[in-house]
């Protein structure tokens, strides 16, 4: 079943002066329980692919699908929460508040979901412990490795209990264990628990665990291929 | 968790929260303090000017406010004015007094004069005029000696145990003159009225000025300084259709109401560049606060968290370093004031000079009013709490995209 799909998705920066085709004409669909890497050099509009997946920029013309709705054409108060409910979300860095607790962390946007103070409860502490961080429950952000925040901001997403993950060169400031730890989790969530996940990267390895790889050239899908993967390659 | 949110972030950077803190404080505390202190003194000046002046309430003769003599005085009808007294309501007691100029000699020097026929005990009442005895003592009444202002004697090079000689002109043009023994000197805490007075007792001084059972004002004080309107009101009509007129401070010194107003004026224009000046100080914190965390709003917005609510939370936060920093500075700020108010700031020096010049005491007594405490807190409280709706009002126009690059 498509969870995501793009119909011609173009986007064009700064049309009147300087305009930049960020995206060409970008058709895609994702089904539930893939777990697909987009790749592409530097400038050929991952970041911008993401970000209109995750209804953070409007297209300059197509549109995105998510679960057969069509959240291109959304007011922004219902993309909020359409996000809150739907869409979860992994950056580069700085993913956290940080002057909460990874506890907290987890358990705030289900807050902002309104569950139960006992369901948040359980829910946090059990997502800590799927990614490895159950005795980290009490730091805080400053007080944690580069991977191990990466780790809380993939419970954090996952907390909410979106149809997809979106994250963004979520390996790109971690060492090559961390990294590879990272996805290994991703990778255990997704056969696990078929959690959709949709990540941009640069780094070899990670596009190596991927099942199925976009590759994009100046704004353009350039090549989108499926592969059998080894599953767990380094545990 | 909101209100945790907020709370946390309050102390995350303690530095600026410190700093934004302190600087609320300092803005309450300052005003505050200025106000209290003009306050302060300008009820000392209203309360000495009216107390050894004018009284709060005065009655007159309706003559008299245009052309202040002798001849527009009244006879001071005992029973009358005792009824008066007993009846109205909000009457504390009543201090007559008849006054007229003259010209006081000493050994070699001869200075115009202030001759205020006065009735002792009530004067002690009204104003403690006795207690500012600096030398000698006072006349009973009906004794036949002077007391001089310290002011006076020393322009006249006179002191206790030295005869004065009195002269001018009494009720309709009688002369007077009459030769005093001075009994006292005493120090009064008006410069002009220092450098002129002498007082006689009232029937020595009627006698003197050839107007024997007349005074030329009877001051009225009231129960509480607060109800002098109404008693004015309630005496006006009492004394419709007579000769008698009653005439409140501010109508008998519209020049001090003035001067004071004008002084309030300046310490109002103070103020405001005081709040100014801590307005932008703060708002440069807040600024700075704003612009570091863009990134973290961008997330918050990115993972569903409305703006509303995003908005709310940094409201409250500064909401809260608001409310902190005004009560602390409402405790500090009400310890300064009592304690000036206990030790009143002096003033030495040129400054002195100056105060006494404007008619002013040289001390600066604090005015503990809850009002002052209302109004400058409201108003730094405004003030913090307009500054604060700039991170909200940044929240609910942050484009995510560019907040998230950061
Ligand atoms: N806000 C913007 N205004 C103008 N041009 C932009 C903006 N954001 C991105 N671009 C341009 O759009 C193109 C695609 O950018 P994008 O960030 O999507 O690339 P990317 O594949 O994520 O690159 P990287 O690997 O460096 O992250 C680039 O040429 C970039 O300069
Ligand atoms: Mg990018």
């Amino acid at each position: 079943m498509a969870i995501l799909q793009t119909k011609n998705l173009s986007k064009v920066y700064n049309p009147d002066t300087v305009p930049v085709h960020a995206l060409r004409d970008v058709s895609i669909t994702i089904d539930k329980g893939e777990f697909t890497s987009i790749v592409g050099p530097s400038g050929s509009g991952k970041t911008t692919l993401l970000n209109m997946l995750g209804g953070l920029d409007k297209p300059t013309s197509g549109s995105v699908w998510v679960n057969g709705e069509e959240i291109t054409s959304m007011k922004e108060s219902k993309l909020i929460d359409f996000r809150l409910h739907n869409i979860g979300f992994v950056f580069q860095h700085y993913n956290l508040i940080p002057v909460f607790t990874a506890h907290e962390n987890v358990s705030f946007i289900m807050l902002l979901q309104n569950r139960s103070k006992k369901e948040i409860r359980e829910r946090a502490d059990d997502l800590l412990e799927q990614v490895g961080l159950g005795d980290r429950k009490n730091a805080r952000p400053v007080q944690m490795s580069g991977g191990q925040q990466q780790r809380v901001a993939v419970a954090r997403a996952l907390a909410s209990e979106p149809k997809f993950i979106l994250a963004d060169e979520p390996t790109a400031n971690l060492d090559s264990t961390s990294a590879m730890n990272l996805l290994d989790i991703m990778n255990k969530m997704n056969r696990e628990q078929n959690v959709t996940f949709v990540f941009s990267t640069h780094d070899q390895r990670v596009i190596d665990r991927a099942r199925r790889v976009i590759t994009m050239v100046d704004g353009a899908i350039h090549k989108d291929e499926y592969r059998d993967v080894e599953e767990t390659a380094e545990n | 968790m909101y209100l945790k949110l907020a709370w946390r972030n309050i102390w995350r950077n303690k530095r600026r929260t410190l700093i934004t803190l302190s600087s609320i404080l300092f803005a309450v505390v300052c005003a505050l303090f200025i106000e209290s202190i003009e306050r302060g003194s300008h009820d000392l000046t209203v309360e000495n000017m009216t107390r050894f002046h004018t009284g709060y309430l005065q009655v007159q003769d309706f003559r008299f406010e245009d052309e202040p003599s002798l001849d527009n005085s009244f006879y001071y009808d005992p029973e009358f004015f005792g009824s008066i007294e007993e009846n109205v309501e909000g009457i504390e007691f009543t201090v007559p007094r008849i006054d007229g100029f003259m010209l006081a000699a000493g050994e070699e020097l001869t200075r115009p004069a202030m001759v205020l026929g006065i009735l002792p005990g009530r004067e002690q009442r009204l104003n403690g005029l006795v207690d500012r005895l600096v030398e000698g003592r006072f006349f009973n009444e009906g004794e036949s000696t002077a007391v001089v202002s310290q002011g006076l004697a020393s322009r006249l090079n006179v002191a206790v145990g030295d005869t004065l000689v009195l002269l001018g002109q009494g009720r309709f043009g009688m002369s007077a003159a009459g030769k005093y023994y001075i009994s006292g000197i005493v120090k009064l805490p008006l410069r002009e009225m220092d450098n002129q007075t002498i007082y006689l007792s009232i029937s020595e001084a009627q006698w003197l000025l050839s107007a024997e059972g007349y005074i030329t004002s009877l001051l009225i004080t009231p129960e509480s300084a607060a109800q002098v309107n109404i008693l004015a009101e309630a005496l006006s009509q009492i004394f419709e259709g007579t000769e008698y007129r009653v005439l409140t401070w501010r109508e008998m010194m519209p020049e001090l109401i003035e001067a004071l107003e004008f002084d309030k004026a300046g310490t109002r224009m103070f103020m405001a560049i005081l709040y100014v000046v801590i307005g932008f100080g703060i708002f440069g914190t807040i600024l700075t606060m704003t612009l570091e965390r863009l990134r973290e709003f961008g997330i918050l917005l990115s993972v569903g968290m409305k703006r509303m609510k995003l908005a709310a939370v940094v409201f409250i936060e500064t909401l809260l370093i608001s409310i902190l920093g005004v009560l602390s500075g409402f405790g500090l700020g009400l310890f300064l004031i009592i304690y000036f108010n206990i030790n009143p700031i002096t003033i030495g020096g040129d400054g002195a000079e100056y105060m006494l010049d404007m008619g002013f005491d040289p001390i600066l007594p604090t005015a503990i009013a809850p009002d002052i405490f209302f109004y400058q807190g409201s108003v730094v409280f405004l003030i913090t709490l307009v500054i604060s709706l700039y991170p909200s009002f940044k929240i609910l126009r942050l484009n995510i995209i560019e907040a998230a690059k950061k």
